[in-house]
């Protein structure tokens, strides 16, 4: 029998697990870098969370609302921003996700920086293996489907998956509404297990979290999402087992991530493509750091 | 390297941590009385955390030294938050459930003890704050408590002092833009139009540097006196940027600017400020002059408000264990029935709430020094 700490660790892992599939869908899948997960994962929190608490919606009906309403911020982001491409899209993303904190910084409703409290405990361990099991069905159908070829045509080349007669805009807006879907579906998790949330834990830092799980793991990759956000979410946490080390272990830690990504730069399971001998991370990441100095397109 | 030994390094440190964990599992010894301390011992609010656990370990030091609690030995076990509220929640999970503490002296944020609170409740581990000031933390938690008054009551007290010892009746307000400085803003606000006139509100985001944007406006409504709502670090350059812009009035604060940091920050331009704190380190009493006589022995350096009102929080638990016992319960019996118990940061009442009566220390920097003043 699990101890309530380990089952805690577990639930963490599911919602990061959530959090960082939906992630590597707009990343991983269709090489679109947002670094802006937190602020969908903040709409899902708040917005599950006020209904439940203010109009006492059942928990399934209240992650739906919240997933919903992540998705409609999602699109209407997604609109305008997913016209740019590799770090200019990143700065959008990111400026989306510190608006969204500073609002919630100053809502009455949501408790402003004070937080907001007394939400009922709901998530269990059960809802979120369902949910994690949902989330990753429901995205390799998407990636396996029409949609999904699509997407991955964008990711391996924009203008010539454009001139195959993909809407690429269209695409990418859908894959941005069902990345903030599944984001909004995490945070209403979220809300509902730790009972309190407040808006500096949805800052820039959780986005980067995020997107260390995907690259971590390995970009593109199913697996790779699930095994990034378990080594981001245990390693802290099985650090704290060091003993006398464990003043140390932030910046074991570090390391550990400095390490990984000089052994591994294609991730944990990322697999080298073979036409090219890159891994998708490799050839997204010189492709976006290409994109803002003027250099060539990988 | 090979694929094969890629994959033998992930399993040997799968396994190594693995190994740590159960290495480490605590057994449970015999007259050990376990305090878990939760915190930020890394990240921006380090200082507050660190300090906190100091002040703890100079009271469980003493304790076990004296010998006033028999055969009982106190320690500490303590994890880091690195200020973020999640993490504090898995701080108090792994406390309650692996190290099996008998009671746990934080969280140190507001935050933290917002998200540790509920977790301590349902497993029954009685929990007293040292510094969280957020307004009405403690409420419907009978297992939360905290030693620190909350905002509003500090704030009460300081309005109160302003208005009717110092004369003053229009006044400005700058705050931080986070729950400490909300919290310190709305109470203000609330008691100083009961009692006088607010001419101005002007927010401010956590780290920024340049105040005059907000000062000019504040200048213009013509107040007498300027009420900061955050840290020492941001206290410290808004008063020299209303002095530089020739906005002389006078300036208050709360316990947030109660740091020697003030005036090594803000030399001249703080001279005059009054803030509430929680503790006067200065206070002659022997008590307090014990207290940091020992805290400079074994820290090496003058103890803060936070480790005074942690050093407190730990004698409030162990008259909680010699008045009440020693089992989680008990020590929750002893601290709600705490009534004027005598520590270096004032005579402490825990009411019905599990809230804190005391009263506040009015300080003023005087000559380069804070100077008690009430």
């Amino acid at each position: 029998m699990l101890s309530p700490y380990y089952i805690q660790l577990v639930i963490l892992v599911g919602i990061n697990t959530i959090m960082a599939s939906s992630l590597n869908l707009i990343i991983g899948y269709t090489g679109q870098l947002s670094i802006g997960h937190a602020a969908f994962m903040s709409i899902g929190a708040y917005a599950s969370a006020l209904v439940t608490v203010h109009f006492n919606f059942p928990f399934i009906a209240s992650l739906l609302f919240g997933a919903l309403v992540a998705t409609l911020f999602g699109l209407l982001i997604g609109a305008p921003t997913l016209k740019l491409k590799g770090d200019y899209l990143a700065i959008a993303t990111l400026g989306f996700c510190e608006i969204v904190r500073i609002v919630f910084l100053n809502l009455d409703i949501t408790g402003g920086s004070v937080g907001l409290r007394g939400i009922p405990k709901k998530t269990t361990l059960l809802t979120v293996v369902v949910a994690v099991l949902i989330t990753i069905f429901v995205l390799n159908r998407i990636i396996n489907s029409r949609i999904g070829r699509a997407l991955i045509a964008i990711r391996e080349d924009e203008t010539a998956a454009e001139s195959m007669g993909i809407n690429t805009t269209y695409y990418k807006v859908i894959c941005f509404g069902v990345g903030a879907f599944f984001g909004g579906l995490g945070g209403g998790l979220f809300a509902h297990f730790f009972r309190f949330i407040q808006p500096n834990s949805f800052g820039f830092m959780c986005s980067i979290e995020h997107l260390c799980m995907v690259v971590l793991g390995g970009m593109g990759s199913m697996w790779g999402a699930f095994i990034g956000a378990t080594a981001i979410t245990a390693i802290p946490e099985l650090l704290r087992f060091l003993g006398d080390f464990a003043d140390y272990r932030m910046v074991i830690y570090g390391a550990i991530l400095v390490i990984m990504m000089r052994v591994r730069p294609q991730g944990i399971i990322g697999q080298r493509l073979s036409a090219d001998q890159v891994s998708i991370g490799e050839k997204l990441f010189n492709r976006w750091a290409g994109m803002g100095t003027g250099g060539k397109r990988g | 390297m090979s694929r094969k030994s890629y994959w033998m390094i992930v399993t040997a440190a799968i396994l190594c941590l693995a190994m740590a964990m159960v290495g480490c599992s605590p057994e449970e010894e015999a007259g050990v009385l376990k305090i878990g301390n939760v915190g930020p011992l890394t990240g921006g609010a380090a200082n507050y955390g660190i300090n906190v656990l100091r002040g703890i370990e100079v009271a469980v030091d003493e304790a076990n030294a004296s010998g006033e609690l028999g055969d009982l030995t106190l320690k500490v076990y303590s994890e880091d938050t690195g200020g973020d509220w999640s993490k504090a929640a898995n701080a108090f999970s792994k406390l309650i459930d692996v190290d099996k503490v008998d009671v746990i002296i934080g969280g140190v944020l507001s935050s933290e003890s917002e998200a540790g609170g509920p977790i301590a409740k349902d497993a029954a581990i009685p929990t007293i704050s040292p510094s969280s000031t957020s307004a009405g933390l403690t409420l419907d938690n009978p297992y939360l408590f905290r030693n620190c008054l909350s905002d509003e009551a500090q704030i009460e007290q300081m309005a109160e002092y302003a208005v009717n010892e110092l004369g003053l009746g229009r006044f400005a307000i700058l705050y931080t833009n986070n729950d400490y400085g909300v919290s310190l803003k709305d109470s203000f606000e609330a008691k100083a139009k009961e009692l006088a006139k607010v001419v101005a509100i002007e927010g401010f985001m956590d780290g920024d540097e340049n105040f005059k944007p907000q000062l000019t406006k504040i200048k213009q409504s013509n107040p007498d006196c300027l009420y900061i709502g955050g840290y020492y670090t941001e206290g410290a350059k808004i008063a020299q940027q209303a002095r530089e812009m020739d906005l002389n009035v006078q300036i208050l604060g709360a316990d947030g600017l109660c740091n020697v940091a003030l005036i090594e920050i803000g030399e001249e331009a703080v001279e005059g400020t009054y803030a509430t704190s929680g503790f006067y380190p200065d206070d002659p009493t022997p008590a307090v002059q014990n207290f940091v006589t020992a805290y400079k022995e074994k820290h090496g350096e003058d103890p803060d408000m936070f480790a005074a009102q942690a050093y407190d929080a730990a004698r409030i638990v162990i008259n909680a264990i010699k008045t009440s016992g020693p089992s989680s319960e008990e020590i929750r019996e002893g601290i709600a029935a705490t009534w004027n118990f005598p520590g270096i940061t004032g005579n402490t009442s825990i009411d019905e709430e599990g809230d804190t009566i005391k009263d506040v220390l009015i300080l003023k920097v005087e000559n380069g020094k804070f100077v008690r003043v009430r």
